[in-house]
């Protein structure tokens, strides 16, 4: 049932324990709970726990909070300077001069989790680029999904 | 919570009327029903609020971050962690900080119901009309999102608001349920503390068109649907529980007098608090409420919005 979940992680060079037990599924949507809400949960929920994603056409679309977890592991991520921060929530792609660190895959193709300089994961992409290549500049990291997509929904609501 | 709106059929009846003389009429009507309560109308500007998620962040280091950002802000001396925006540059809906969930954008009176609970730590509470769920993040968050929330609403598109809500600030101790607060005890369960930010007719405050749109009809109707909820609410309720009972409306049908219901019918006594706000009045227009109606508060609009806002405590069975 979380094969969508585990196949999305390994992307990021990492995996995560998940208890099947504490995972639920409301048609495409999988949350995780913990033994204390299992206890409350009841039929025809819409929301619990912590949201992880949702699969649509066949392809896994992850939450902030799925990706939090991952950046708790030992996953793929860069970190960006404040200017490249503020570009990246607004759904920009990344550029290379605006990442001042990278850990795991600098492989092209690859995903990577981009923070910002505390820590705090702002989203993810897609490395376009080697991270090795030896450019001044050009974009390197695809935005795929950003914490900025909160603020869309918002106004799409 | 959801300020209800006005009924057609309700409307029907005023509309004959000219506009300007059915919005005067109204106007005065309701500016009247204040002064009787003991104040006066005016005209209120109110700040924009913010509060603190602490489950996420420390709330010195937030403060800190925002103000970096140029943001001045004052703390709101009746609230744990809420704080008045007095200048920014920008949205603080768009900041970074607000998109990992650090803070919440919360109006200062809103945030006084969920403080008035005792010991939320892992307690199973009911937060009956929910969406778009600021406060059931502040519930999450003085919870440290132990125990469980079941947060309910009846409109759909509001509850993906507060499931958006919920995922934004991190919260993980909640069950959103599709549901009408008048039908919770089928999800049988019995809950330690209980939420009940009321669906009501707002107040002027906060919408500019609140004269306008609003008669008496509303209030009565919201008033109705309120005691329904109190009624099921106390039903669900444990013995010794907790129910914290918030409307944003002014008028007393909403308030004191449902408040005075409940209390008469429903195995509930006032627990005093001690907040921001007067004390609720006992003699309204002519009618004598239980002495213990004091216990309440009712804040009228001046730095904040209008509230009201009570604690009832469930009697012991026999």
């Amino acid at each position: 049932m979380i094969e969508p979940i585990t196949d999305f992680v390994s992307r990021f060079n990492t995996r995560i324990s998940l208890d099947q037990r504490l995972i639920l599924r409301k048609k495409n949507h999988y949350f995780l709970i913990d033994d204390n809400l299992k206890r409350s949960v009841r039929k025809g929920f819409f929301y619990a726990g912590t949201y992880l994603g949702k699969t649509k056409n066949g392809k896994f679309f992850p939450s902030f909070s799925l990706l939090r977890l991952i950046a708790e592991q030992d996953a793929n991520q860069i970190a960006v300077d404040e200017k490249t921060e503020w570009l990246f929530i607004c759904g920009r792609d990344v550029f290379k001069r605006g990442i001042k660190k990278v850990k795991g895959s600098k492989r092209k193709g690859d995903y990577t989790l981009v923070l910002n300089q505390q820590g705090e994961c702002l989203g993810f992409g897609k490395i376009l680029r080697d991270l090795n290549e030896k450019i001044k500049n050009g974009v390197t990291i695809q935005n795929i999904s950003d914490i900025g997509d909160f603020l869309r929904r918002e106004k799409k609501d | 919570m959801a300020c209800e709106g006005p009924v057609k059929e309700t409307a029907l009846v005023f509309y004959w009327q000219p506009a300007y003389l059915r919005l005067m009429s109204d106007k005065k009507f309701f500016v009247s029903r204040y002064e009787k309560l003991g104040w006066k109308y005016r005209n209120v500007n109110l700040k924009q609020a913010i509060r603190i998620n602490t489950m996420n962040s420390k709330e010195a280091e937030v403060v800190k971050r925002l103000q970096s950002h140029g943001i001045k802000l004052d703390k709101i001396p009746f609230l744990q962690s809420g704080y008045r925006v007095s200048w920014s540059e920008f949205s603080v809906g768009a900041t970074s900080e607000y998109l990992m969930g650090l803070y919440s954008i919360q109006e200062a009176a809103a945030q006084i119901p969920v403080i008035l609970f005792t010991e939320l730590t892992d307690k199973t509470v009911l937060d009956a009309c929910a969406a778009p769920g600021g406060k059931t993040v502040q519930l999450a968050d003085l919870m440290q999102n132990t125990g469980a929330i079941i947060a309910l609403d009846t409109k759909k598109q509001r509850l993906t608001a507060l499931s958006n809500h919920l995922e934004r600030c991190r919260v993980s101790n909640t069950i959103v349920y599709h549901m009408d607060a008048r039908r919770s005890s089928r999800l049988n369960m019995k809950f330690d503390k209980i939420l009940l930010d009321a669906p009501c007719s707002g107040n002027f405050a906060t919408d500019k068109h609140w004269f306008r749109k609003r008669t008496i009809n509303d209030v009565k109707r919201n008033a109705k649907l309120q005691k329904e909820i109190l009624a099921e609410s106390a039903k669900i309720l444990k013995d010794n529980g907790e129910i914290v009972y918030a409307t944003c409306s002014l008028e007393p049908e909403e308030n004191e007098f449902n408040i005075d219901w409940a209390i008469k019918n429903l195995n509930l006594q006032i627990e005093k608090i001690d907040c921001y706000g007067e004390k609720a009045q006992t003699n309204i227009f002519g009618k004598q409420l239980d002495s213990s109606i004091e216990n309440c508060r009712r804040i009228w609009p001046q730095k904040t919005q209008g509230f009201f806002v009570c604690k009832l405590i469930k009697c012991e069975c026999k």
